[in-house]
């Protein structure tokens, strides 16, 4: 024992060091709290370089996720990246610094449509960084027939043939949408309404996938996926010519990622200085090139290549107009337990 | 063997000695420990357990019982029974695979012994969820097996062996084997020799031998591999994810979908792993007091 407490002394006095010098390096920083696998780091490289200041990122998978480590004050964080339901959320819950525009030059970058949408009309909390529609991916290869809507995908010849995101939220409202309520009609009273089709159409997912829907079509294992735009981008991308994208004619709808400030961030100026450079159009477009969504940066969409520009998950053509979703509170655990439920009695 | 006996029978039983002043400061920094990161963790569970949820997720401190109510709700417990049947039966797959290799090891010369203890012991080396990822690369429609099967004739066209409940009890097994093998094997490497011999010059056969020599002797091992590989497996969302796609929700993906998935529902989650807690030190204690009460066993 003699010899070991002084070894734990040793050891704690190692620590302590350890933790002195970490702290007092605070040149200047950003810490910054966003989707895994959604800022380049050339663009974050590219901001050091250019003003000094050190980005600390520190990702998250989920908005959900995002507030939960937000909301228990553990950490504090200069920037993130929440969806537009969240940014909602966020609003009304007064988490949120209102943004100096008058240090936001480039802001002016931002596309029209992107402007007056009921989360932030004035983009006063937040700025578009990347959005995408949620729609449907055929191999060309494998299904002949033509698809058009969710109707099409569930049909019981496509049983144990597609994939969808592991989101309660979303697969509820494709049901909502196919019974013509609209991208908004998700309330209690539909809910009861709704359940009878995701009955139908549950059984005959093979995978549910929220974080790479595009594996299981890459790897041949199911030919049909309603997911993310950005995934079918990059599946047009690598494969051109196998797969195809649609916009399911039922009625589809979008998703805007924002940048945001917190309260309680401690480098607010640092924030600001980011967030214009992010939306300088090269640097924009150096985004756009890595995860190829649909840039709001209309600037930074001039840079991109012809073919880059022409994919069709990433810019639909015809420039539908696309609803968002809006806070639903309370009634998402509603939601959550209905797709469980249905899920665990399609299940295995 | 007496080493698993006896931390059972420590549980229950204040130990002879109490320990000195050095003693505790030995045991100070695993006391600190156990209250920074287990007391602690499941007093907060507790309380939010009994609290309302926050409008944005967070939790409202506001007394109510609901939540378990909701734990009780038959949407959850038809999932909590399939985990119970997919803990099962890796379980029973982990001891009818686990137990020969135990004894084999147990039994072989020191040398084999380290050769094939390290062999249990390699795959920790690598991320848990690396290796589950790499059964997906295995079990894919063009993925190591189906190419195999393919270039041999032995089937006709790919398989569908990804995504399905097979490949989910694969990877449990795969996953939790060696928390099976481990404490078996340490039970036989301490069994004595000379008690089978004895068995088997009075008379008895093989099978005999076996059964009420052998396993009795080495069953401390066995109720802690047990425990060891049931507890977790009933938790774990990873590999279901992964290789059931999604399809196959277990306890742990109702738990984790109430912090981090779109539910937002803090005390809803608490309840459910507070419940799982008080199961798990049920199941615990009754095995604890069965180990004692098996005579010979300590």
């Amino acid at each position: 024992m003699s010899r070991v407490a002084p070894l734990a002394l040793r050891l704690l006095a190692a620590l302590a060091s350890l933790c002195a010098a970490v702290a007092p390096a605070a040149a200047e920083e950003l810490d910054l709290f966003a989707w895994s696998e959604y800022v380049p780091q050339s663009v974050l490289d590219g901001f050091t370089k250019e003003t000094g200041i050190q980005v600390n990122y520190e990702s998250y998978a989920s908005n959900e996720e995002m507030l939960a480590k937000l909301l228990s004050g553990a950490a504090s964080y200069d920037l993130i990246q929440p969806s537009e339901y969240a940014v909602e959320a966020l609003v009304k819950e007064k988490r949120l610094l209102p943004l100096d525009h008058a240090k936001l030059p480039n802001l002016k970058n931002i596309g029209p449509e992107y402007w007056g949408r009921p989360h932030d009309p004035k983009l006063e909390y937040s700025v578009p960084y990347m959005q995408g529609t949620v729609g449907i991916v055929v191999n060309t290869a494998r299904v002949k027939e033509p698809i058009t809507g969710y109707a099409d995908v569930f049909q019981e010849k496509h049983r144990g043939r597609i994939v969808v995101v592991n989101d309660a939220r979303e697969v509820t409202t494709w049901g909502i949408e196919s019974l013509g309520l609209g991208p908004d009609g998700l309330t209690k009273a539909n809910l009861d309404k709704v359940r009878p089709v995701l009955a139908r159409w549950l059984p005959l997912v093979r995978v549910y996938d929220s974080d790479s829907p595009k594996t299981a079509l890459l790897n041949g294992d199911v030919d049909l996926g309603i997911v993310w735009s950005g995934e079918a981008a990059f599946l047009i991308r690598e494969q051109p010519g196998k797969f195809a994208w649609l916009l399911p004619k039922e009625g589809a709808h979008m998703y805007i990622d924002s940048f945001a400030i917190p309260k309680g961030a401690r480098h607010v100026d640092a924030a600001h200085r980011f967030l214009d450079y992010i939306l300088r159009p090269e640097v924009g477009a150096k985004v756009s090139k890595e995860f190829p969504y649909t840039n709001p940066n209309v600037a930074a969409r001039e840079l991109l290549s012809p073919a880059e520009r022409a994919n069709p998950a990433s810019y639909p053509p015809g420039n539908p107009k696309l609803a968002t979703f809006r806070d639903i509170g309370p009634l998402a655990a509603d939601v959550d337990k209905l797709f469980t439920d249905l899920k665990a009695r399609s299940g295995l | 063997m007496r080493q698993e006996a006896t931390a059972f029978a420590a549980a229950a039983s204040p130990s002879q000695r109490r320990p000195g002043a050095a003693g505790w400061l030995l045991l100070s920094p695993l006391i600190l420990w156990a209250l920074a990161f287990v007391v602690a963790p499941a007093v907060i569970m507790l309380v939010y357990s009994f609290a309302r949820r926050g409008t944005l997720g967070g939790v409202v401190y506001d007394f109510t019982l609901e939540n378990y109510a909701g734990v009780l709700d038959p949407v959850y417990l038809r999932i909590v029974v399939r985990s119970l049947v997919y803990a099962g039966i890796t379980t029973a797959i982990c001891l009818a695979a686990g137990y020969p290799v135990a004894y084999l090891i147990g039994r072989a010369s020191d040398r084999w012994r380290n050769l094939l203890l390290m062999a249990v012991m390699v795959p920790f080396w690598t991320s848990f969820l690396i290796r589950t990822y790499a059964w997906v690369t295995i079990l894919k429609s063009e993925g190591v097996l189906n190419s195999l099967l393919l270039s041999l004739r032995l089937a006709t066209e790919p398989l569908g062996l990804l995504y399905t409940p097979g490949a989910v009890v694969l990877g449990l097994v795969y996953t939790f084997l060696p928390f099976m093998i481990l404490p078996i094997y340490a039970s036989v490497e301490k069994l004595d020799a000379a008690l089978i011999e004895a068995a088997q010059d009075l008379g008895a056969g093989p099978l005999r031998t076996f059964s009420r020599v052998i396993v009795p002797l080495t069953l401390p091992g066995i109720a802690a591999g047990v425990l060891l590989v049931f507890v977790p497996a009933l938790g774990i969302y990873a590999v279901n994810d992964i290789l059931g796609g999604g399809r196959v929700d277990m306890i742990g993906n109702i738990i984790e979908n109430q912090f981090k998935g779109g539910a937002r529902n803090w005390p809803f989650g608490a309840a459910f792993g507070t419940t799982l807690l008080v199961s798990f030190a049920v199941v615990y204690a009754t095995v604890g007091r069965r180990q004692r009460a098996v005579p010979g066993a300590g």
